[in-house]
């Protein structure tokens, strides 16, 4: 009895078993890469209404960060600025500068300006800025160096996991209260003697001696002291931020 | 230095994100859709360089992304949409609290409403409010109210003529008509209103009456208080009602009075008498409650001794009583008022000894006993339990008097017969629902189609409107400016959360109008009214204006209604003698048919409102429908019963031609030979929720015999009618879930509630665990205290729970499915001695989340959505629930609910259709959900979370606070649940257990607590305080009373279609 297929169909069945593993781990990478919001959100700068700038703003100008987001120290909501809050200075100042038109359309309709929501947690996750920003979470740890950003962009991935990290170690982010609106602050920049005047030395470090002016702290110095503090406990548990 | 400002730079990376692909390929819709999304931009492609150059920058990061072609995977865009000038005080997202009143015939209830970002979305009672003493409460009705204003079925247009009209027309409309009518002083204009103890509607009406004197002025309550009214006129002089004390009362008896009901009661008597029944040790003094009534009302559940009696035979009692009373005091106006009364003739007999020795209760009180009456029983009863008060002495000390807050008023008989005599050319019916809730007899659809002109303001289109000549949509009280007075007289106030939603109209904006005044804008109305009332008013008027807004209330404005109470011997018996007549069943044969108030719909007026229609009626668990009750022995009689959701329906006919039918529902306890049937249901024209509920029991009821008819004309039809009911059994299975005892129990041995049923073989050790837990390691542990022996079964809490958690309403199928989503629910139980007494005790034990320490549900989950917090709480996490329902089956206490469909995001009545019907719950749902509380979806289990939201809020108040300092722990009973916070008696008290000073702490600490199911070792969170009885050991039956001390040790013995069953199984 002849054979009824060639030679070469032999080689077909581990053909298809590699060429779909091959696929298979593509289409796995792939999603595991794309699909994360490391990929999808970060970098995600939508064109706004305004043409704003906070690097002007917030950077050359130096403004604060709440003169602008007014209740982010006492809401869950870091609210927009309102036409109002523009138009205190560009009523005189720029006040004919195209880039305002929009500006000052919503000023004299009364409609406000739709500005493109960047950074969103979802309808499940109750994020709250009052309580990061009062005890010692900076603006930049989520958003980024918006000072240096003349369009602003999703800096941090906002992911669960990424939130997570910080709740488990939260002294990589601390930093003294005065300083949660300086976006620029740096942890060597901070003078570890009125530091550890003020709040004590890191723990494990109490023999070390803080008075000389050539003593850099770290961050983590900086966290665990203000962590060991203030009683920094974040929740951990499902419920801190799903309800 | 000159700045340069730069056009943004080029995006990095040139990741950018687009809605679709139709952009990118540039097809017809494209600049459309660019439109949307760049308003400025748009506008560029006219021409120009900077136009050019973004046409190609978009061209450019299009087709970048094309090649990856996840866009339509991405987050949709959204936007952030802030205010263009600041609004005073709103700070996105948070709550504002504002004080405010419900308007109520029985007087305003005082609220505080919170409001989200200018919407209205939850109700609490006014803490600061005098009757509230420090902790605030509401009812039910006013719970629901909220969902009400956001119906989405609410008329959103004026109608002429069934056509479409605007505001601006009918005020023309109405400007002709006020020159008309004021050319002719009036006459032929009339107005029926709804009972409204408000001073603006008053003064309005007397400025209306002044202008136009003949115009007629009538008031119509279906349920209201005419009775009462009437019999506290002969009894204490014109413009005087009575005011009940409970918290001065040792002694109370209800006669046919649910004052505990929030369908008859008030927030105030509720408070007052429970106040009575908080007893932490033993010896401590208690309450004695004696209900007579015809079928089970929470009072009745309340009652240390209870009578069942046909609510026809009320008056009999009452009859017998006063002759005891007046024997045994020889009070002159007491026996004459009885001996007037006596000649009626009625007769009826008691249980041997029962009023002897009530009467020498209600005798050795003296001064401290009270007698009150239902509003449906006769003027007679309500003088005599007026006469026996005045006998006891209670006047001045259990019961004062009021001034009462409105002038008298034509009724709706009187007005019938101007318009049959032709004399009214216009009627404007402002509220109310006439064509459906008045008397049978007055025939009033036809005639109110007799009169010319009939403008009607209502909130919904109804059987009213749809027979008016002009329907204007009505103001809800979230919308206008308007003032009150509560049950105790303080004056209140009402303020708009909300501009009116669709334009509407208050009454007050109507009587203004024909005040000469123009519509009002703001609270100048109230503001008049205040200056009148306020004796501050004329120093400074802001301050004492904005305290008085601030506060809710004006202080001090409630003891200038008081008014001395002294029986008028003299006035009554030539009026006794001719009107006020004691019902009484009619002759041999004869059924008694009762009226009763609905406890989902009051008198119709709810029935709309899906949380009303949800929330299961205390006593028969019945949701979304009425029934006609009747008792075991008469069920048997009429050879009806009921079925797994469904009873026979019977006919009901009078020989006054009147005729329903409705489906029975066999109610233990209730009297034999009565039916009892609520009135609300069955409405024609209303909107989608109400449509198709229940049977309108209205036909029935005539101007002659609002309350009670005789008819021997009842019989089964051999149909059945599908009831939805959520309890369908009475007993406890043996488990002694619930606990009560007596004082006297309670006095021998303080602890008795420890060691009931299964309890009482644990070992002082404890059970073992098997399963490794959480430590629970958080600063504040969570617990509760339920204390059974002031919790009334008002449900105030269950819809609390439902408005604070964005709870959906299922159906009336759903419910018979059992698919209910309330996280909280009161079990109801009967308890006898014996299994087929006719005179069950009856309880009720709130039951939700037990949030076990050693939690079944948990230790069951395949992929942890469930698991527990540092601070006790089991905490359950919506987004990663598969929908296993392992946990619901593994949760002793049944106590979690299942997202069977899409329930807030489907139409309740096609849920089946899935994916075939249209998606998405309408906008002003939307508007009342809670923004802290997640909208649960399909496939996932959900259930009580002790408020979280409300801890966690909480928590991250008192982090802002501490800033940079280590004062991090929750300050002790800073916050409430929202169960709580309704609960107008504390019966439920949350905290944090291990702070001593808490108040659940001190709860926790009472003898009496036990833990439901403590046999499993689930270590529940939640305490239960035993109920006590008070009973008089002399009362014939005493020795039955509180019969769960030894409802576990029954046999089963009674066998009921051959089914053994333990207690009542109709």
């Amino acid at each position: 009895m002849a054979n009824f297929f060639p030679r070469w169909a032999n080689w077909i069945p581990l053909k298809i078993v590699v060429i779909l593993g091959v696929m298979g781990t593509a289409a796995i990478a792939g999603v595991w890469y794309y699909f994360t919001p490391k990929y999808t959100r970060v970098g995600y700068q939508p064109v706004q209404p305004v043409p704003f700038s906070h690097e002007i703003h917030a950077g050359e100008l130096g403004m604060d960060c709440r003169y602008c987001h007014s209740f982010v120290e006492v809401s869950y909501h870091s609210n927009v600025p309102n036409t109002q809050v523009c138009m205190n200075c560009h009523s005189q100042i720029q006040k004919d500068n195209p880039k305002l038109a929009a500006v000052r359309t919503s000023w004299a309709t009364g409609q406000p300006v739709t500005w493109i929501q960047i950074h969103k947690t979802p309808d499940y996750a109750y994020y709250n800025h009052s309580v990061h920003v009062n005890r010692g979470i900076s603006c930049v740890s989520c958003h980024g160096q918006v000072n240096h950003m003349s369009v602003v962009y999703h800096d941090q991935p906002l992911s669960m996991s990424w939130c997570l990290d910080c709740h488990r170690h939260p002294e990589n982010a601390l930093r003294p209260r005065e300083d949660v609106y300086n976006l620029d602050w740096k942890p060597e920049d901070e003078n570890a003697k009125s530091f550890v005047a003020k709040y004590g030395k890191p723990p494990g470090e109490e023999d070390r001696d803080f008075s000389r002016d050539d003593v850099k702290l770290t961050q983590l110095e900086i966290g665990n002291t203000l962590k060991h503090d203030w009683y920094v406990n974040p929740p951990e548990n499902c419920a801190g931020c799903h309800r | 230095m000159k700045r340069v400002f730069k056009h943004p730079p080029e995006p990095r990376g040139g990741k950018k994100y687009w809605r679709s692909l139709e952009e990118l390929a540039g097809t017809p819709g494209f600049e459309a859709a660019l439109e949307r999304e760049f308003p400025q931009g748009a506008a560029e492609f006219q021409g120009g360089e900077v136009s050019r150059r973004h046409f190609m920058r978009i061209m450019g990061a299009s087709t970048a992304l094309a090649g990856i072609g996840l866009a339509g995977c991405r987050r949709p865009e959204m936007h952030l949409v802030p205010f263009t000038r600041s609004a005073e005080w709103v700070i996105p997202g948070k709550f504002l609290f504002y004080t405010s009143s419900m308007p109520s015939a029985r007087g305003y209830v005082p609220l505080i409403v919170s409001t989200y970002e200018g919407r209205p979305t939850k109700i609490e009672g006014n803490p600061y409010h005098p009757i509230n003493d420090g902790h605030g409460g509401t009812d039910l009705y006013a719970q629901a109210s909220v969902l009400d204003l956001y119906d989405p079925d609410r008329a959103r247009s004026f109608l002429e003529k069934e056509t479409e009209s605007d505001g601006a027309k009918f005020e023309k409309f109405l400007d002709q008509l006020i020159a008309a009518y004021s050319a002719k002083q009036g006459d032929g204009l009339a107005f029926l209103m709804e009972e409204d103890p408000s001073p603006t509607r008053e003064r309005l009406r007397a400025e209306v009456e002044k202008r136009l004197p003949m115009a007629r002025w009538c008031v119509y309550e279906p349920l209201g208080t005419d009775n009462t009214a009437t019999a506290e006129e002969i009894g204490f002089g014109p413009g005087v009602r009575m005011r009940p004390l409970l918290d001065k009362a040792d002694v109370v008896l209800a006669l046919d009075s649910d004052f505990l009901g929030c369908a008859e009661g008030t927030i105030e008597g509720i408070k007052g008498f429970t106040k009575r029944r908080r007893i932490d040790q033993p010896g401590g003094k208690m309450n004695r409650l004696y209900v007579v009534e015809n079928r089970y009302t929470v009072t009745g559940g309340m009652a240390d001794h209870r009578l069942r009696i046909p609510a026809s035979q009320v008056g009999v009692f009452a009859l017998q009583l006063a002759s005891e009373i007046s024997t045994a005091t020889g009070d002159a106006t007491l026996t004459g008022v009885s001996q007037t009364l006596g000649k009626t003739g009625a007769t009826a007999s008691f249980p041997a000894g029962w009023v002897e020795e009530l009467a020498k209760d209600l005798l050795a009180n003296r001064g401290r006993a009270l007698v009150l009456a239902g509003p449906r029983q006769p003027v007679g009863v309500h003088l005599l339990a007026a006469a026996i008060n005045s006998a006891l002495g209670a006047l001045g000390n259990t019961v004062t008097g009021i001034v009462a807050a409105t002038k008298p008023a034509a009724t709706i008989g009187d007005l019938h017969k101007d318009i049959e005599d032709k004399k009214v050319t216009t009627l404007f019916i402002l509220g109310g629902n006439p064509v459906y809730d008045a008397p049978a007899d007055l025939e009033w659809g036809k005639l109110q189609q007799s009169v010319p002109n009939v403008i009607r303001v209502g909130q919904l289109v109804d059987e009213t409107s749809s027979l008016a000549t002009w329907h204007v949509p009505r103001a809800h009280y979230l919308e206008y400016w308007g003032d009150g007075r509560s049950a105790d007289g303080t004056y209140v106030a009402v303020q708009p959360m909300i501009l009116p939603l669709y334009g509407g109209w208050s009454d007050n904006d109507v009587l203004a109008k024909f005040a000469g005044l123009p519509k009002p804008v703001g609270p100048e109305l109230v503001q008049e009214s205040f200056r009148q009332i306020s004796p501050e008013a004329g120093a400074d008027f802001d301050a004492a204006w904005n305290k008085f807004l601030h506060d809710g209330f004006l202080a001090g404005s409630g003891p200038g209604m008081e008014q001395a109470l002294f029986f008028l011997s003299a006035a009554s018996g030539a009026y006794i003698g001719e009107n006020a007549n004691l019902a009484a069943l009619s002759g041999p044969g004869n059924y008694e048919i009762v009226f009763t108030p609905d406890f989902h719909t009051y008198d119709g007026r709810y029935n709309n409102n899906g949380w009303l229609q949800e929330a299961p009626d205390p006593i028969t668990k019945l949701t979304w429908d009425n029934a006609a009750l009747i008792s075991p022995a008469t069920a048997k009689e009429l050879g009806v019963r009921n079925y797994e959701a469904a009873g026979d329906i019977i006919e009901i006919s009078l020989e006054n031609g009147g005729k329903i039918e409705a489906p029975v529902l066999v109610a233990p306890g209730h009297a034999d030979r009565s039916i009892s049937i609520s009135l609300g249901y069955g409405r024609t024209v209303t909107g989608r929720v109400g449509t198709g509920t229940g049977c309108n029991a209205y036909p029935l009821r005539t101007s002659t015999a609002p309350y009670f008819a005789f008819t021997q004309n009842v019989a089964a039809t051999g149909r059945r009618g599908a009831l939805a009911i959520t309890q369908e059994h009475f007993s406890m299975e043996g488990r002694a879930q619930i606990r009560e005892g007596t004082t006297e129990t309670f006095e021998k041995n303080p602890t008795f509630a420890k060691v009931m049923g299964m309890d009482a073989e644990l070992s002082k050790a404890g059970n073992p665990s098997i399963y490794t837990h959480p430590p629970l390691t958080g600063q504040e542990q969570w617990g509760m205290a339920i204390d059974l022996n002031t919790c009334t079964g008002c449900n105030a809490c269950v819809i609390a729970c439902q408005a604070e958690n964005n709870s959906p309403i299922v159906g009336k199928e759903q419910v018979i499915n059992g698919r209910e989503m309330h996280w909280m629910r009161l079990d109801r139980y009967f308890a006898s001695s014996e299994g087929s007494d006719p005179d069950p005790e009856m309880l009720f034990e709130p039951m939700l989340c037990q949030q076990c320490e050693n939690a079944p549900c948990e230790t069951v989950c395949p992929v942890n959505a469930t698991v527990h917090t540092p601070d006790g709480l089991n905490s359950m996490a919506y987004n990663r629930c598969i929908g296993t329902r392992y946990c619901a089956n593994n949760c002793p206490y049944k106590v979690r609910r299942f997202n069977f469909f899409d329930y807030t995001q489907r139409p309740i009545t096609a849920l089946y259709r899935g994916p075939l019907t249209q998606k998405g719950a309408p906008d002003t749902i939307k508007m009342q959900k809670n923004p802290n509380v997640t909208v649960r979806m399909r496939g996932v289990m959900e259930k009580c979370t002790f408020c979280v939201q409300r801890i966690e809020e909480a928590r991250i108040a008192t982090k802002v606070m501490a800033g940079a300092s280590d004062r991090v722990k929750i300050p002790v009973d800073s916050f409430q649940s929202a169960c709580q916070q309704a609960c107008p008696n504390e019966a439920i008290v949350f905290g944090d257990i291990t702070e001593p000073e808490s108040k659940v702490s001190k709860l926790r600490g009472s003898p009496r607590g036990y833990r439901v199911l403590e046999y499993l070792n689930t270590s529940p969170r939640i305490l239960y305080l035993a109920r006590l009885r008070n009973p008089n050991p002399r009362m014939p039956g005493a020795e039955k009373i509180a019969a769960f001390e030894t409802e576990y040790k029954a046999e089963p013995t009674e066998t009921y279609e051959g089914q053994p069953r333990n207690g009542y199984y109709p």
